[in-house]
């Protein structure tokens, strides 16, 4: 077991890879009683194209089907693993997104007992096709649920309007009619492929001692028989760097228009170090650009084209990057034209000097620390760092090396009007009088 | 766990100092009456001494200032709880350790003094424009609720089953209220807030208790309260009846919104609370209660169905989202489950689980800095001094027979349920 100690953050992190290739994380805080504790999967939404384990042939499995392993995976011969948590007095989760799937606890007691618990319900896969088919009734509603939120509707439109091919584009759930076509051998298949050790990454952050949980998973690990890990052999067909589409529009029964501006990123291949430089640069530059202190909020604010839903936001993974801007606003042409206007302005010429990058890079540092108060944040980003070769901690340090000079390379990514796209979801009683 | 002091007749300081976190917290909690004129008036209250004041006259020089401050977060939020309204003004900065540079603590102190004492007016009134400028986000912030199908819902089944009755007050008014707002109105209300209301100050951090205390005082001085109130005392919850048992209302969505109201005589401050949490518990306050496990897994009809005590009002509620076609049956199932608590069909294990929620969630929640001032804020006005143990022994005394008599106290009152049913049939 290594040790890492990050002096200024007055953090021990502590890291082993188990022999089955398990990478495993241990973060004692002082002053917690309560543990935080995921086990993740590298494997998301769109992992839909891959070669199986043991095949050597690539298959297409229905849109949907990584979010309906998670739900399945709660599911055993002897009942809900969520009843075992509770008799543990544990608060269990999972989330599918579309890179990652997560499996969490957090507990202020019997720490061993539900570490087991979770450790054995993820790598003890049981499906038969009775427990699928009852599933589809209640993914069906979580698809429905979704289906009536306006800001996941705009969310995902405008994503579709920005990619041609990449799978991000699909929902993560799927639809009622892909989830219908899975079958229980569907979800081996899938499991077999991503789920073993060597793809995965444990988290245990909170009041924990760390040789002695490191030890516990250890053991645990060594009891367990696993195949010889393979490469994963993942495809994606080829995506344009333009957006697929300009502009697109939804009718849905809300009280006045949402609109986004899409961004799609050039540059989605980085990793490590220069991704996070990279990834940080480009949200600075968002942060001076379209942040509450610039120009752009006062005006867009003052002339009511922004209400409190405004936000601003930019996601980096590798293969598909996008940044977006928007609000609920009864003036869309009016917001859309000024957050295309600033970024030309950018564009033509970088306005932002080093009292500029002082000002956001205080606040992001602040952010990050204040981010460490909260165990949930340290375990999943740290995770999604780690499946990226980052790693969170080294984050300010990189803000405080940043440069303008980083902020103008990167901001590149994401100029030029062929990157763009709109995406809005207007009033159904306007259709009406339309 | 707190340390608290009286600075001033209904003026209270309540201290902690930890280690645990890297920031430190503040809390200004105004307590005042809740009505609708009073709910609008602070909602835009809030939105307006966080736009400027005296110091930093416009919203951008503002917003700059808390960036050099290392991102410092500083907002107002308007909340409510049983009768009362609440003006909070929370901020949250870096504790200096962890900082190249200092003096950022005594910046943020000094900015919430300003933000307190120094507003942006001229002659007695706000300004003209932010006011306005402010009124029209407080109505937008109103009327998104309306895309919001589950909170749409929830608040039309509350509205239903109590008019006009804090219950159904929303923390932001009404968009007529907040219409009616003058800038003299809002003035008045703003100095009624810093001279009339009860306030507790909350601060959590790693800070000398006597230092922070003299700070505090030397640099927030607020007058005695003439109309401090002692601790709650425990009065019966009068319950109302309702009109209609059953209110079908259509909107152009594909799920159905099954919301359901119902009443029972304890509260908060009612003996019986700690066996109403358990209660609510096992029929469906987690992924092992009788909700969940009949009417998701069991039966596969909902992704969501839960349920969720209101211990101000005396008020219990299930959620669910279902088929739009299978309202009868999800009320059928859904009465099944309280009718065999109701007969005493509850297992040992069902209350152990509970009980282990239940003590999880209780020390969970006080891994925060904000939990901590939430929850201590929440026990004070008990009799008793709040402390974990005393809460894990009232849960560890509670029996079977308590619960089924407690599900036995809890009477259906309200069905409501939004759909599309309507659109399609027409």
């Amino acid at each position: 077991m290594k040790e890492l100690h990050f002096k200024q953050l007055d953090e021990k992190l502590y890291h082993e890879k188990l022999d089955n290739g398990l990478e495993v994380y241990i973060l004692p805080k002082k002053g917690f009683s309560k543990t935080f504790v995921t086990f993740t999967t590298k494997y998301g939404s769109i992992d839909r194209t891959f070669v199986p384990f043991g095949e050597s042939t690539e298959m297409t499995v229905p849109d949907g089907i990584a979010h309906f392993l998670e739900h399945k995976m709660f599911e055993k011969e002897d009942g809900d693993v969520f009843q075992k948590f509770s008799g543990f007095g544990a608060s269990a989760n999972a989330f599918t997104s579309f890179t990652r799937t997560a499996y969490l606890f957090s507990a202020t007691d019997y720490l061993y007992e539900n570490t087991e618990t979770l450790l054995n319900f993820v790598q003890e896969p049981y499906f038969t096709q009775e427990t699928v088919e009852k599933e589809k009734g209640i993914i069906g509603q979580e698809i429905t649920m979704y289906d009536d939120q306006p800001d996941w509707r705009l969310y995902f439109g405008t994503i579709e309007n920005m990619y041609k091919e990449h799978p991000v584009k699909i929902d993560i759930a799927g639809t009622i009619e892909s989830i219908d076509q899975i079958t229980a051998e569907h979800l081996y298949t899938c499991y077999e492929t991503f789920y073993h050790p060597s793809n995965m990454l444990m988290f245990v952050v909170g009041a924990v001692n760390p040789e002695e949980m490191m030890n516990y998973i250890r053991e645990n690990q060594n009891k367990k028989e696993f195949k010889e890990p393979k490469p994963i052999v993942r495809s994606f067909e080829p995506e344009q760097m333009e957006v697929a589409k300009t502009e697109n529009s939804l009718y849905m029964d809300v009280q006045k228009p949402k609109v986004y501006l899409g961004i799609k990123a050039k540059e989605t291949t980085l990793q490590g170090e220069e991704m996070m430089i990279h990834e940080m640069a480009i949200q600075l530059s968002l942060e001076l650009i379209f942040g509450r202190s610039s120009d752009f909020y006062v005006e867009a604010y003052e002339k009511g084209w922004i209400d409190e839903s405004y936000v601003f936001d930019f996601t980096l993974e590798k293969g598909f990057g996008f940044a977006i801007i928007g609000s609920d606003t009864s003036m869309p042409k009016e917001l859309i034209e000024a957050v295309k206007k600033e970024l030309q302005k950018v564009e033509e010429k970088w306005p932002y000097g080093q009292d500029d990058l002082d000002r956001v890079r205080k606040k992001k540092i602040g952010y990050f620390l204040r981010a460490l108060n909260s165990v949930e944040f340290i375990a999943n980003q740290f995770t999604r760092y780690a499946f990226n070769d980052m790693n969170l901690f080294e984050a300010v340090p990189a803000l405080e090396k940043m440069t303008v000079a980083d902020l103008q390379q990167s901001f590149a990514s994401i100029q030029g009007e062929k990157q763009q796209t709109v995406f809005s979801i207007l009033p159904k009683k306007e259709q009406a009088k339309s | 766990m707190f340390q608290s002091i009286d600075l001033n007749q209904g003026i209270r300081l309540h201290i902690r100092t930890t280690d645990q976190f890297k920031t430190i917290n503040f809390a200004f909690k105004f307590k005042h009456e809740l009505t609708n004129q009073s709910a609008s008036e602070r909602a835009v209250l809030s939105n307006v001494l966080l736009h400027s004041n005296e110091l930093f006259p416009s919203n951008p020089a503002f917003r700059s200032h808390l960036d050099e401050l290392y991102g410092t977060i500083m907002y107002l939020d308007s909340s409510k709880k049983g009768s009362d309204h609440f003006i909070t003004l929370l901020a949250e900065s870096v504790n200096e350790q962890y900082l190249s540079t200092g003096g950022v603590l005594d910046q943020v102190m000094d900015l919430l003094q300003t933000v307190l004492f120094r507003p942006n007016v001229e002659n007695d009134a706000f300004k003209d424009s932010i006011v306005k400028r402010e009124k029209d986000s407080v109505i937008q912030r109103i009327e998104s609720l309306y895309d919001d199908k589950t909170r749409y819902a929830q608040q039309r089944l509350v509205e239903l089953m109590r008019p006009n009755h804090p219950a159904s007050i929303g923390a932001n008014g009404t968009k007529n209220d907040v219409s009616a707002i003058t800038t003299e109105s809002l003035f008045a209300a703003y100095k009624s807030m810093m001279e009339e209301d009860e306030l507790d100050i909350y601060v959590v951090g790693d800070i000398d208790v006597e230092e922070m205390t003299s700070r505090i005082k030397n640099a927030f001085q607020f007058k005695a309260r003439s109309n401090a109130k002692q601790k709650n005392q425990h009065q019966n919850v009068e319950h109302l009846s309702v009109e209609k048992n059953e209110v079908n209302e259509y909107q152009d969505m594909k799920q159905g919104k099954l919301h359901i109201g119902y009443v029972t005589p304890v509260t908060f401050t009612h003996p019986d609370f700690p066996k109403m949490q358990i209660t609510n518990g096992i029929f469906g306050g987690y992924p092992h209660s009788k909700l969940f496990l009949n009417v998701r897994e069991k039966e596969s009809m909902a992704y969501y169905v839960s349920s969720s005590f209101s211990s101000s009002y005396g008020l219990l509620f299930v959620l669910s989202g279902i088929d739009a076609g299978k309202q009868e049956k999800a009320v059928r199932l859904i009465d099944e489950q309280l009718a065999t608590m109701q007969k005493g069909d509850i297992s040992k294990n069902e209350i152990e689980q509970t009980v282990a929620m239940l003590k999880n969630q209780l020390k969970e929640a006080l891994d925060s800095a904000r939990g901590q001032i939430e929850i201590y804020d929440q026990y004070k006005d008990l009799d008793e001094a709040f402390s974990v143990e005393a809460w894990f022994k009232k849960w560890e005394v509670v029996t079977k027979e308590d619960i089924q008599e407690t599900a036995q106290s809890i009477e259906k009152q309200l069905v409501y349920f939004l759909s599309g049913k309507g659109e399609l049939s027409k």
